[in-house]
């Protein structure tokens, strides 16, 4: 099964002001699983759309089985059997589940349409994969992982012999991520060559065979994904020993600080019901739970975008009624919401626009701020943050996630809050940038601010965190001390689903 | 975990989600409001004869322009576009038909050639422009209508008629229905004995966007691009081509629709079908296409004119109504499937988050 299927040989290209490639060579066998790694901006996306014909590279060659292709657009790309699943899925969704695994390629009974004869295929082609789905349904309807299934049946049913996924497991759950593998197992068993693309490592060790590490658009090097551990991968990631970022210590607020924040028994029936905390000047408040289980609805209460029903929330001594996310800015509180695409970035709008935004509605539209002003501010976050973009100017859509993740973080750091609510703060984006962002936190409780994290990783909470409340089954579960251990949260996690069961 | 559906697979149960598909309740709502408003006049006029198979078939024939139109308008808008040109394109084809005839002495079939030439060429350079120059649907085709409203006047500022034969022939052109009686001879079938040309017209075009929409590629290539042009593009269907071709064919509609046009009122005017493009538009909204594309149905099209046609026709048979109403009436029916648009949009979003 070791042959090559495609290798990719002293692959460059450039940018305006980068090098975004730099000589790099990749190979990939048939029936492997290659986990193509490095932090943003390190070229992984760039050398992926080379391959299929989104980027025209400079010098290099590209050998399919053995043949020099140079694909010019993707359905090029794809004739040639190579296929690309995103990580937002890029099918229809006003279509059925079965067109669009055959759209452009449907089945034909004299001279129209077999829908018929596309829908058992389909369906045999999903129950291949283990989906037992109604392939009629319209695609809008299904979950991200039925979406993300379909878009590889039709990726793998177009003939491919390398299929890309690029970060495909952001949106799924742990069950749906466990399914995704063993179709990927299965794929790799049919001879196919699969370059799978992740932030998550534990699973880079649990499916891939090897693994190419990037750096700046350069080649770090080629390993077997059983000789090397995940501290050495880490370190030849971001060229830094891991050890020296992950050198962070928590926050220490003072004994007899006073309180930010006070919640007193918060909630909204059938929504989230009985919160009650408080977080002092100079700490850091950990969320821990699952996804769903009520911290993001917490967070939206406590910035006025959801209104509790009952219960008193108290800020610097002074209750207050948070009627809109205004209020909250007023009162100096800030919030980083989860989905940053959809709440948080606005990306057609410029660096300095996007972070100016938050300080300007606390000013009024009736008190615009001075370009120079703006830039002024802009500037002095690109610099505090190390946001790495050309200018201020930049659109922040261009951006890279973890870049994206800074400028909102500095649009609520430019309003100068007592207290910032940060909801996933790191998802998506890379152990670097990760690092930094915790290294930011802590900065700021050092300054005498209060941060909320929340986050669905165990050891970043930890590691972070003074105290920590866990959320399970929209309330509140327990308020553990920072230096609790992952197991002892876990258990108090994991406890809901054992009472469903005995239930 | 994974599966959707009911693994056992209960086929009723299949049959009753695809039936209640959202994208289908608007057609269903079209269809139902139609009965509604149709029993309404129905009641009240019925002893006038607003029952009559007669007055049903003249709702085709009278609105068959609009309806021609709105097969390719349709289409246009599954792929998330518009096209404001369609009444000046179609008023151009009367003219082009009326000056070729009446003041240069062609032959009518040669100036249907012509005018159907020039209706597909300005449909698809238009097509072009908003596919490859990236200009924006609605500014495209109102520059487009703006252009074929000013050739309309080059040619001839008054109204033009047409005294030709064929064209004669051709309006008055009758399809009877006959059946033999019992002494074997052929006799027209009552009550309805005659199908015209508009009505044909219209019907077959429905039927041949139908059947384009739902049984070829290109077809389903239109809604793809609708739900998502990115999409289409990155699965490797023939985009640019597709949308081209939308508009050509939409082209073709347009100058088919002024063709209909002609033969209802046997003359070229530059100012006919004035403001047009929006009964034509309206007409589809009403029968569940909706404007942010990919979805439609041509049933829904067929259903949206006529709908549209009935309450002209209600206001006609009152006879003490200004027909002004009718415009008040059509505009509170349009509102009314736009908030049913919305909720079923919201309601397929609440659908997708259980």
């Amino acid at each position: 099964m070791n042959d090559i299927i495609l290798e990719m040989k002293g692959m460059e290209i450039a940018f305006p002001g980068v090098k975004a490639l730099d000589k790099v060579d990749f190979t990939l066998l048939k029936g492997e699983v290659h986990a193509l790694l490095g932090e943003n901006g390190a070229g992984k996306s760039t050398l992926i759309k080379c391959l299929t014909g989104v980027h025209r590279m400079d010098a290099g060659t590209i050998l399919l089985e053995a043949k020099p292709i140079r694909p010019s657009n993707t359905q090029e790309a794809q004739r040639l059997g190579i296929s690309t699943v995103y990580q937002e899925v890029n099918l229809c969704p006003n279509l059925t589940v079965a067109e669009n695994i055959f759209i452009g390629r449907q089945p034909m009974k004299r001279g129209r349409i077999d829908w018929k004869t596309m829908n058992k295929r389909a369906s045999e082609l999903m129950g291949l994969m283990g989906m037992d789905v109604d392939v009629t349904r319209t695609l809008g309807t299904c979950s991200i992982a039925i979406q993300q299934m379909a878009s590889i049946a039709r990726a793998v049913d177009v003939n491919a012999k390398v299929l890309i996924l690029d970060e495909p497991t952001s949106s799924l759950d742990e069950n749906e991520v466990q399914h995704l593998f063993r179709v990927m197992n299965d794929l790799k068993q049919r001879g196919l060559g699969i370059v799978f693309i992740t932030h998550f490592l534990d699973q880079v060790f649990a499916i891939s065979d090897r693994l190419t590490v990037l750096r700046n658009g350069k080649l770090v090097g080629q390993f077997e994904t059983s000789k090397i551990n995940k501290l050495e991968l880490v370190t030849s990631m971001i060229g830094k020993d891991i050890n020296v970022i992950y050198s962070l210590k928590k926050a220490q607020p003072k004994e007899d600080a006073p309180q930010v924040l006070e919640v007193d028994n918060i909630g909204i029936p059938a929504k989230v019901e009985d919160i009650s905390f408080d977080v002092k000047k100079g700490e850091l408040v950990g969320f821990a739970g699952l996804l769903g289980s009520g911290r993001t609805e917490t967070a939206e209460m406590l910035f006025g975008v959801t209104h509790p029903t009952k219960g008193e929330i108290t800020v610097h001594g002074k209750r207050v009624q948070l009627k809109a996310p205004l209020d909250a800015i007023l009162q100096k509180m800030a919030f980083c919401p989860e989905d940053r695409k959809r709440d948080g970035i606005i990306g057609d709008l410029s660096v300095r626009e996007n972070i100016t935004l938050a300080v300007q509605a606390t000013r009024g539209f009736l008190h615009p701020m001075k370009r120079k002003e703006q830039e002024e501010l802009a500037d002095k976050y690109i610099r505090i943050l190390s946001i790495s973009t050309p200018d201020a100017e930049k659109r922040v859509g261009e951006l890279s996630g973890g870049n994206q993740q800074k400028v909102i973080l500095a649009r609520w750091l430019a309003t100068q809050p007592d207290l910032l609510i940060l909801d996933e703060p790191t998802r998506g984006i890379d152990v670097g940038a990760k690092a930094e962002i915790q290294r930011l936190m802590l900065e700021m409780c050092e300054e005498g601010k209060s941060v909320i994290f929340i986050s669905s990783e165990l050891d970043e909470i930890i590691r972070c965190s003074n105290r920590i409340i866990v959320m399970r089954d929209m309330s509140k579960a327990a308020e553990l001390d920072g230096d609790t251990q992952q197991a002892e949260i876990l258990k108090i996690i994991a406890s809901e689903d054992e009472k469903e069961v005995s239930a | 975990m994974l599966s959707v559906g009911t693994s056992g697979g209960v086929q009723r149960k299949k049959l009753f989600d695809r039936l209640t598909k959202p994208d289908y309740l608007m057609v269903y709502a079209t269809i139902g409001i139609f009965i509604l408003i149709y029993a309404f006049g129905a009641i009240l006029y019925g002893h006038k004869g607003f029952t009559s198979l007669r007055t049903f078939m003249l709702l085709f024939s009278d609105n068959a322009y609009i309806g021609i139109s709105a097969v390719g308008m349709t289409m246009v808008l599954i792929t998330g576009g518009i096209d404001l040109s369609v009444g000046a394109v179609a008023s151009l084809t009367g003219m082009i038909i009326a000056y070729g005839t009446s003041v240069m002495g062609l032959h009518p079939l040669v100036c249907i050639s012509i005018a159907l030439l020039v209706g597909v060429s300005l449909g698809a350079l238009m097509g072009a422009c908003i596919q490859y120059l990236n200009v924006p649907a609605f500014v495209t085709t109102l520059t487009g209508m703006f252009f074929a409203r000013g050739v309309c006047s080059l040619i001839s500022r008054d109204s033009i008629s047409i005294k030709h034969d064929m064209i004669d022939s051709l309006a008055g052109f009758k399809l009877y229905f006959k059946w033999p009686n019992e002494l074997g001879e052929w006799v027209k079938i009552k009550p309805v004995a005659s199908v015209d040309l508009n009505t044909i017209m219209f019907v077959v075009m429905i039927i041949i966007g139908a059947v384009i929409l739902q049984k070829t590629r290109f077809g389903r290539n239109v809604y793809a691009i609708g739900g998502s042009a990115q999409s289409a593009n990155l699965m490797g269907l023939p985009v640019g081509r597709t949308r081209v071709m939308v508009y050509a064919f939409n082209g073709l509609c347009s100058a088919l629709a002024g063709i209909s046009y002609v033969l209802y009122v046997k003359s070229g005017w530059n100012l006919a079908l004035m403001g047009s493009e929006l009964d034509v538009i309206s007409s589809c909204v009403i029968g569940g296409v909706m404007l942010s594309g990919g979805v439609g149905y041509m049933v829904g099209t067929l259903m949206g004119v006529l709908l549209k046609a009935t309450i002209p026709a209600i206001i006609t048979f009152n006879g003490a109504m200004n027909s002004w109403w009718a415009k008040i009436f059509t505009g509170l029916l349009l509102l009314l499937f736009i908030v049913i648009q919305r909720l079923v949009v919201s309601a397929t979003a609440r659908r997708k988050n259980k």
